[in-house]
């Protein structure tokens, strides 16, 4: 069988197209979810974390991309924060798209990866824009070791990344819970759905 | 009285300033952005970014000119809390310079002032502008201009019909939510408890999302949403006519700014 040559349009079917909108409402929603029941995580990324797993890379990205614009209406405080989303959509996506996500123990280093590249993504703005502060929860935390003599970038990074790496594995297997859950003849229909396939036969 | 649907699904603004085309809308922020930018000298003996305080003014000018002053300041909440959370933990956390202000363990010193007000005020007015810009235009209108501007209709579809999953699927995760709490799921209590809650409520809302968008499918594809032609919108951009005027004030501001920093300052 000959291997078509892949291109990004293909990503993009009807049923995709209709996923993104799901996947920013699933971060919106799940962020106020979490906020709702006071829960110590943003779990604000479930949605992209989702979409790059069952439909690859472009759709995570205009997933976190569009989470970005929308949420920044109500704060634009996140414009400055567009390519944090975007990189976790891309890289939990082409991870998707190599088969990381079909394995516990390959889906977890995966996760981790994706939200320490997007954790890194995310000082430049944090430092330079807001000062290393910006009003999360663990910005606190930032805030008394840069009082304390650390460096901004050393504080947000230490205390930034470790958040990060557990909100982002309890959004994957978040999504895991999601996939499992779906039939496989609606998996089928996503790019990469047929990864995930429970019969597989 | 009865309106026919092609009246009621149309926008009609009286403010000039509030009625102006998305574009126009779209300009002024960016030039409003570029004008923040040139105003951050340091100016006093404390080196203070005292044009961008002045600057924030201008904001509220345009907010009240707007007609939508109180919409706007609404919108403006989330930003007025990080703004404050910058001043404080900057004015307090950094340290050098001569000491402004002391109270007991607080103190304010030089340095730590000035990186408030230069981050603040940075946040403030970048982020003022662009509250404005989504306060005064609706959704509907973003989309308009969008498809004006010759982007895909399918981008402009997926912007507008996120805006209404988010409203709706906030709804549905209440209903759910009051559902499996009926079921004897707590959503009170200690942290395992909580956390314990936000699976079951978020796993059926997100499946049902998912078979809804197959079923959209359908009913998208029944309609001809993806057949590659000219398509022809109910929905009409309307012009405020200050659009001209509008245009030509702001950038002659932004020019006459840009040459007060490059001649005089």
């Amino acid at each position: 069988m000959t291997q078509k040559k892949r291109s990004i349009k293909d990503d993009f079917t009807m049923l995709t197209i209709l996923l993104i909108p799901i996947g920013v409402a699933v971060n919106v929603v799940g962020g106020n979810l979490a906020s709702l029941l006071k829960l110590p995580m943003y779990l604000d990324t479930i949605g992209t974390i989702f979409t790059g797993i069952i439909a690859g890379p472009w759709v995570g990205a205009v997933t976190g991309l569009l989470t970005n614009i929308v949420t920044g209406i109500t704060n634009p405080v996140n414009f400055w924060f567009i390519h944090v989303n975007v990189i976790v959509g891309l890289l939990t996506g082409f991870m998707a798209r190599a088969g990381w996500f079909t394995d516990w123990k390959k889906g977890l280093l995966a996760t981790v990866i994706q939200s320490v590249a997007s954790t890194i993504a995310s000082a430049p703005p944090v430092v330079y824009v807001f000062g290393g502060v910006t009003g999360s929860g663990t910005s606190l935390i930032s805030a008394v070791m840069i009082a304390a003599g650390k460096s901004i970038w050393t504080s947000f990074l230490s205390v930034e990344i470790v958040w990060t790496v557990i909100d982002r594995i309890i959004s994957w297997l978040i999504s895991l819970g999601v996939m499992r859950v779906i039939p496989d003849r609606t998996l089928v229909k996503f790019p990469l759905g047929n990864l995930y396939l429970k019969n597989k036969k | 009285m009865d309106k026919s649907f092609l009246e009621q699904v149309q926008i009609h603004k009286k403010n000039k300033l509030d009625g102006l085309h998305s574009k126009t809308k779209m300009i002024v922020l960016i030039l409003y952005v570029i004008c923040t930018f040139i105003l951050a000298v340091k100016v006093t003996r404390l080196q203070l970014p005292l044009y961008q305080i002045a600057w924030f003014g201008v904001l509220l000018v345009i907010f009240a000119l707007s007609g939508q002053f109180a919409k706007c300041l609404r919108g403006m909440r989330a930003v007025f809390v990080v703004f404050a959370v910058i001043v404080i933990a900057q004015s307090l956390i950094q340290p050098g310079g001569e000491i402004l202000f002391k109270l007991g363990p607080i103190t304010i010193e030089e340095h730590g002032l000035q990186k408030a007000c230069n981050l603040g005020f940075m946040v403030l007015d970048v982020a003022g502008i662009f509250v404005w810009f989504f306060q005064t235009t609706s959704h509907k209108e973003i989309a308009a201009a969008l498809r004006e501007a010759g982007v895909n209709d399918k981008i402009a579809y997926v912007f507008v019909s996120t805006l209404k999953m988010i409203d709706e699927m906030g709804k549905n995760s209440r209903t759910i939510m009051n559902a499996q709490r009926a079921r004897g799921i707590e959503t009170e209590g200690n942290l395992m408890v909580r956390a314990k809650a936000f699976v079951p409520s978020l796993i059926p809302l997100v499946l049902t999302a998912i078979t809804g968008a197959e079923e959209r499918v359908v009913t998208l594809e029944a309609r001809g949403f993806s057949v590659n032609a000219q398509k022809t919108s109910v929905f009409k951009l309307e012009k405020s006519g200050a659009e001209t005027l509008v245009l030509i004030v702001s950038l002659l501001i932004t020019v006459a700014l840009a040459a007060w920093r490059i001649f005089l300052a």
